[in-house]
């Protein structure tokens, strides 16, 4: 037995190693099904899958890559919170600081933006997938539902995330888009107000925003993600294939 | 007296005339013999058959967990990569006087945008937003012709408008990002030979 198996077989024979892994590596079918039922992370699949669920053209991993890029963003977004306070006259200074002054600020800023537009767009192409195969049929309809409104969470997330920079683009951006509520017939006032908090786009504006986005958006997300993982098991697993 | 006890013979196999031995007769077996008895006649229909439909699962781990995690390791990759080379926008601080020359919303919205170009603010900002929001919703319980129509060639219809709509809001968003610039108005990029060129993109991300 060489020095490293040795090793090997300490590690995986001391206490800390079997109170962590209650079983050894899945090697047979009885140890595969426990490694996805008793994991708390991989338990939202069922222990076996459709052969035509695990092939990659699909599904395209769409739906899983999206719920991957929020964990991305959350994580990155948490770091970011560390150093940005959302106010009219520190915002932007602290965008500058997070680029230059933070570690890996700026990495972690580049990837919360690219990641925010990758979630927006692998979102439209789930759902166009999902549409495309027929997949919202009885009984996955209000799972469709439940998507939808996931859709539109993703999008308020971006888009409330958008103005957080407290920029030219990001302020006119905002601008262009909370000025369309002030068209919503009869109730255009009060819409206005509540987005913006004010008449034009001001420090309210920002806090609100900052609150929607750190904290009432992400919270709506999780829950409506956790009922949409929910139904995929409840409704019977992945579609059939065409 | 001699008390000869015959044997007592508890069960008699009739002989069955040899000629007449029928299949049923060869698989005679005494009930002394018999382990078992009849209980009860059942027809054929009601015995309970294990049907086993082909097995068409594969185990979670490893078949769909590996491209699982292979996927999130490439978009990790691809997200790390993105993110050391391209920086994020970022342009001067906000200021409420200078109205920016082209004023453009995040490109997920650059379709409403553009028909914001052909429509009364209401009908392009308000009701189309909740109109594709609310009736994307609706699919699934107006799409009721054949429910288990899922070939795009036994759904035509739904394929043809779902497709049409995708087209649109592509074209539109297409427009919003290549040719749209100052103040909103109609460019092209790139082509010097336009009378109404633009050096290059007016978007960000």
């Amino acid at each position: 037995m060489s020095f490293l198996e040795r090793v090997d077989q300490t590690i995986r024979r001391s206490p800390v190693w079997r109170s962590l892994f209650r079983q050894p590596y899945p090697n047979d079918e009885r140890s595969r099904a426990y490694a996805v039922m008793n994991n708390v992370f991989l338990h939202i699949h069922p222990v076996r899958v459709r052969q035509h669920a695990v092939k990659f053209a699909y599904t395209f991993c769409l739906g899983g890559l999206s719920f991957f890029l929020f964990l991305v963003l959350t994580i990155t977004g948490v770091y970011l919170m560390f150093f940005y306070v959302p106010s009219a006259t520190l915002a932007y200074t602290n965008i500058l600081d997070i680029q230059s002054q933070v570690t890996f600020g700026l990495l972690t800023r580049n990837i919360h933006r690219w990641a925010a537009h990758l979630m927006v767009f692998f979102v439209f192409l789930h759902m166009m997938r999902v549409f495309y195969h027929g997949a919202y049929k009885p009984p996955r309809e209000f799972n469709w539902v439940v998507g939808v409104v996931l859709l539109f969470l993703t999008i308020m997330l971006s888009f409330t995330g958008y103005l957080l920079p407290w920029d030219q683009i990001a302020y006119w951006a905002i601008t262009i888009g909370t000025n369309m509520g002030g068209y919503a017939p009869l109730l255009n006032v009060p819409v206005n107000r509540l987005l913006l908090g004010g008449l034009e786009v001001g420090q309210n504006t920002l806090l609100r925003f900052y609150v929607l986005h750190i904290m009432v958006f992400p919270l709506a997300a999780a829950i409506f993600l956790a009922v949409h993982f929910w139904r995929i098991r409840k409704d019977g697993g992945i579609s059939g294939p065409l | 007296m001699t008390d000869t006890k015959a044997p007592p013979e508890k069960r008699v196999v009739l002989p069955v005339d040899p000629t007449r031995r029928t299949e049923i007769d060869k698989q005679r077996v005494p009930m002394s013999a018999r382990p078992y008895r009849l209980l009860a006649l059942v027809k054929q229909d009601a015995v309970v058959r294990v049907q086993k439909e082909p097995d068409d699962t594969v185990m979670t781990w490893p078949h769909l967990l590996s491209i699982e995690f292979f996927a999130a390791g490439m978009m990790s990759i691809f997200l790390l990569l993105m993110g050391l080379f391209i920086n994020a926008p970022l342009e001067e601080l906000a200021n409420s006087n200078v109205t920016p020359a082209v004023a453009k919303a995040p490109w997920y919205f650059l379709g409403l945008q553009e028909l914001l170009a052909y429509f009364h603010p209401t009908v392009a900002g308000v009701l189309t937003p909740l109109l594709v929001l609310v009736g994307a919703g609706f699919i699934p319980y107006v799409d009721r012709g054949n429910l288990t129509a899922t070939r795009p060639s036994e759904r035509k219809t739904a394929v043809v408008l779902f497709t049409m709509f995708c087209a649109l809001g592509l074209i539109l968003t297409f427009v919003g990002i290549f040719f749209r610039g100052p103040g909103y108005s109609f460019v092209i990029p790139y082509l010097p030979f336009f009378e109404n060129t633009t050096p290059g993109l007016h978007f960000s991300l």
